[in-house]
């Protein structure tokens, strides 16, 4: 689900806006010019909410979008792919009672947008009145990621280097690796949304995404390792010695995996590492706070808000502004500020994830949780970066109190089934827990559970704290997002494996 | 307004702006669309989305080395922008002696895969499509009450691909298809079931068979319990059998044979499934008997799928399986309409000579299955079967095995053969033993 990434540059990209950044803690204030391409004005971007509502309509919104992207694939030892590419365009949204009518598509000009506005207009039964919208007010939100440099600046020799980098140093791990493909993403995505209650904010998001895939092989056994460096911000994030580890990781976790033995099938105490990633608290409980099927009735956390809905050990946050982190924005994507929003809080369910529709149909506050993949998706309920707040257990005390057990190092993809609560997620690092201690590794384990009961159960929660990221899909959009949990023990959960 | 360019104006920029600058070898693709959805909720359209999008990518091979860029800016500046940023990608990618363009004219065959004016079709007409799923599910079966989500979808694109070398063609494709995710509920037991088809021709939807299936898949899993570890014969219908076929498909890309990431590497000839599993990759759609391939016959590998390049490096006839996303994606080796053939067992017959099963109803997480290795740890849903009769459902249960010793341990292959959305197709398979994780 995830957009095709490459990205051209126009040789005369306009400079459109300068936006301050405070570099980390005591750094030096320099100002970075992201937004490079004029976008909408004011001007504009009311004259198309006008037109859109010029057939009747209660409210109407512009989102506008200028994705570029670069992608650069390392495969088989050699630079297999470069690809460049810019993608533009707009939504225009206009609802109406109870029906929401969106148009959107490719725009190059005012002209194309205009244009846009009116096709959105004829989608809204005629008959409503010309709704007067008030003046715009563009306004400048806090910036929580932090970009010292721009992706779009460095050479792509050096970009090609940190995959060659990568190529070497997983092969000169072991023998056994068979295969290497090594990945460059960047992506810089410029948004404006405009609304008619006067809205008026710009957001610019520089994602970057390194990844390690290695495949490993022993006798006829083939093996993968993956591991990735992706984040909300600038090239500096992407060191050497951050690459260099990931190709390590990767490597290590394929070897790993041909050597091990086949996981068991069964129901075992489970240590899940803070190292493993938060892939667990966002399927087995996250989704199902997403507000729009909570509207519906439908989540197994439907009408719970102020009840017990997991142990007085779990803490649930959503965190958009946590700085340089894969879900991290100024705002959402309808121009509500991110923020960090507490969800469960010592096991009492407090509000769900919402944009403006479902904060206001279920008389709770926005969060700045709607998101969209692209201009080409009406923005729906979803996570930014998800986490269970730390602990008190000492971690390696979490390890020692398990006689016989697994213990999962790192976390893969998952899945929830959101109106039952079922959920799976996939495990790609792990080891039997034998007297408190890491015993054999294991391979082709799934962990399978029902969140709410999950969440009621786990007993200890570490002071540690673990981040891993991953696209998120929905509904058929892909979203960026990270998680993060403490080291956690589940007294029993299945582990899906094969039986001798 | 500014000045908007036809599609074969478009095309023809590019190739201009290709040979100005001295390409020798280069490669355009444009591709215009028009898609809509509509949702309903409570009985009324929720929400109407129309997209249009349009687009070009440009693929240059320079001194034997790949480039590709791409744009929505369809401007004459746009274009020549995307072919020169194209012409520099090419210098970043490493020589590869294999790499070419199609030089063989196209053939005009009629592949039938397009209706004009699908997405045309008034407002009313396209939510009645929805409507009328959530009314058969409502029908089937009373305990269905709300619905996750109901649309009706449609598309309709263009697709044009020219190289400096004279090759061009195009051709038009339509879409249109219906999905529901229907709620049972029964004694504060909630349990949801999906189901959607997709066909070229509106008149091919079937809403009432859209709507039925769902409400059963939902209905059929209240009251699930969990299972006690064990191994076990599974039923996989022909829905749940693509859902694993996908998965397979990689396996025969000549790209991961050559690089060493299928198991399906140097076993041409060789036997890696049971006698009874045909696969064929049908490029031209159903029925055209003349373009199909047969990549496992009778349960011996017979062939891969190839891209003009991965042809090369194997000594092949290319398939025409270099497959894009859209205008942005690069091509990639995939599968066309990949299906298992039917077989001439009677499954349900078989089945009852089974003391105990399990049929699959749903698997969660089938994104995570690694095709390299072939291992497979899902989540799973399922009705618990004694004699082939249903004695009680499950959740909370995981299968898991490998592909390839899945595909040796088929004991039944009905003759049910169904094709679902997304270019797959199976009968109802009978798997003589999966391990099945639980309580």
């Amino acid at each position: 689900m995830v957009h095709a990434r490459g990205a051209r540059r126009s040789p005369s990209s306009a400079i459109s806006r300068t936006i301050g950044f405070l570099l980390g803690s005591g750094g030096p204030h320099i100002a970075i010019t992201l937004t490079r391409q004029p976008s909408v004005s004011a001007r504009d971007a009311q004259h198309a909410l006008r037109t859109a509502l010029s057939r009747g309509g209660d409210w109407a919104e512009l989102y506008w979008e200028r994705h570029e992207t670069l992608q650069l694939v390392l495969d088989d030892g050699r630079i297999e792919d470069a690809i460049s590419g810019v993608d533009q365009g707009a939504g225009i949204r206009v609802t109406k009672g109870e029906r929401t009518t969106y148009a959107n598509s490719n725009v190059a000009d005012v002209d194309d947008l205009i244009a846009l506005a009116g096709r959105a207009a004829r989608g809204v039964a005629e008959g409503g009145e010309l709704h007067e919208t008030s003046d715009p007010a563009p306004d400048e939100l806090a910036r929580p990621s932090t970009v010292a440099i721009d992706p779009r600046d460095v050479a792509v020799e050096r970009k090609v280097g940190l995959l060659r980098r990568a190529n070497e140093v997983a092969r000169a791990l072991d023998p056994r690796v068979q295969q290497v493909t090594a990945t460059y993403a960047e992506s810089v995505q410029d948004v404006l949304v405009a609304n008619s209650d006067g809205l008026h904010r710009a957001d610019t998001r520089v994602r970057l995404n390194v990844a390690v895939h290695v495949v490993a092989k022993q006798a006829d056994v083939l093996e993968s390792g993956f591991e990735a460096l992706r984040g909300t911000a600038g090239f500096e994030m992407l060191t050497d010695e951050a690459v260099e580890q990931a190709a390590r990781d990767a490597a290590r976790r394929a070897i790993l995996n041909v050597g091990a033995q086949p996981a068991p099938a069964g129901t075992y105490t489970v240590v899940l590492s803070s190292e493993a990633g938060g892939t667990l608290i966002h399927e087995s409980v996250g989704h199902g706070l997403e507000a729009d099927l909570n509207l519906k009735g439908l989540s197994v956390y439907s009408g719970r808000i102020g009840q017990k809905v997991a142990s007085e050990l779990i803490t649930v946050i959503d965190d958009g502004t946590d700085p340089n982190k894969r879900g991290t924005a100024a705002m959402d994507d309808e121009g509500t500020p991110t923020q960090r929003t507490v969800l469960i809080e010592k096991g009492i369910l407090r509000t769900y994830l919402s944009d403006r529709k479902h904060a206001e149909k279920l008389g709770i506050k926005r969060s700045g949780n709607a998101r969209r993949e692209s201009f080409r998706y009406l923005p729906i309920c979803r996570m930014t970066n998800t986490m269970i707040a730390r602990g008190t257990s000492d971690p390696e005390k979490i390890l020692r109190s398990v006689k016989d057990g697994v213990f999962v190092k790192k976390m893969g993809g998952g899945q929830v089934d959101v109106v039952s609560g079922n959920f799976a997620f996939e495990i790609t690092e792990c080891y039997r827990i034998r007297d408190g201690k890491l015993a054999e590794p294991l391979r082709g384990a799934t962990l399978v559970g029902q969140g709410p009961k999950l969440m009621s159960e786990i007993d200890m929660v570490g002071t540690d704290l673990g981040y891993s990221t991953g696209t998120c899909g929905k509904d058929g959009q892909g979203a960026p997002v990270a998680d993060a949990q403490p080291t956690l023990r589940i007294p029993a959960v299945v582990v899906g494996g094969k039986l001798k | 307004m500014s000045e908007r360019l036809t599609n074969e104006a478009i095309v023809d920029t590019a190739l201009q702006a290709l040979r100005d600058m001295a390409m020798p070898l280069g490669e355009v693709f444009l591709r215009e669309a028009q898609s809509g959805s509509v949702e309903i909720k409570d009985g009324a359209i929720e929400s109407v989305i129309a997209r249009g999008e349009r687009g070009v990518g440009i693929r240059v091979i320079d001194e034997q080395r790949l480039g590709f860029a791409y744009t929505s800016d369809l401007s004459a500046d746009g274009i020549r922008g995307c072919a020169d940023t194209a012409r520099r990608m090419s210098a970043v990618t490493e020589r590869d002696i294999d790499l070419v363009l199609a030089t063989r004219p196209l053939d005009d065959a009629d592949l039938d895969i397009y209706q004009a004016g699908i997405v045309d079709r008034a407002l009313g007409e396209r939510g009645a499509v929805a409507l009328a799923v959530e009314e058969a599910a409502r029908a089937t079966d009373a305990r269905v009450t709300q619905f996750r989500k109901t649309t009706y979808s449609d598309s309709e694109s263009t697709t044009m691909i020219a190289t400096t070398g004279g090759v061009r063609g195009s051709f038009r494709e339509s879409y249109c298809g219906a999905m529901t995710s229907a709620v049972a509920t029964e004694n504060g037991d909630r349990q949801i079931g999906y189901h959607g088809e997709a066909g070229r021709r509106f008149a091919e939807l079937e809403p009432r068979r859209i709507g039925e299936r769902a409400a059963r898949r939902a209905a059929e899993k209240l009251g699930a319990k969990p299972l006690a570890t064990q191994k076990l014969p599974v039923v996989l219908d022909p829905w749940m059998a693509m859902d694993l076929l996908r998965a397979i498909g990689p396996l025969f890309s000549a790209d991961n044979v050559l690089k060493g990431r299928s198991l399906f590497a140097n076993k041409v000839g060789q036997r890696v499934a049971n006698e009874r599993i045909t696969v064929i990759d049908d490029a031209r759609g159903e029925g055209v008997a003349t373009t199909t391939r047969v990549l496992i016959e009778g349960g011996t590998l017979r062939g891969y799928l190839t891209s003009l390049k991965t042809a090369r490096k194997l000594g092949l006839d290319a398939t025409g399986n270099a497959r894009r996303g859209g205008y942005g994606s690069p091509a990639r080796v995939g599968t066309s309409n990949l299906f298992i053939d039917a077989g001439v067992d009677d499954t349900e017959a078989a089945v009852r000579g089974l003391d105990r099963a399990l049929a699959v109803t749903s698997l969660l997480n089938l994104h995570t299955i690694d095709p390299v290795s072939g291992e497979f740890s899902l989540g799973a849903t399922g009705n618990y079967l004694e004699r082939g009769e249903r004695i009680h459902p499950v959740q909370g249960i995981t299968i898991a095995g490998n592909l390839t010793d899945l595909l040796n341990a088929v004991v039944g292959v009905g003759s049910d053969l169904v094709f679902g959305p997304g270019g797959l197709g199976s009968p109802t398979i009978v798997i003589s033993e999966l391990s099945i994780g639980g309580a």
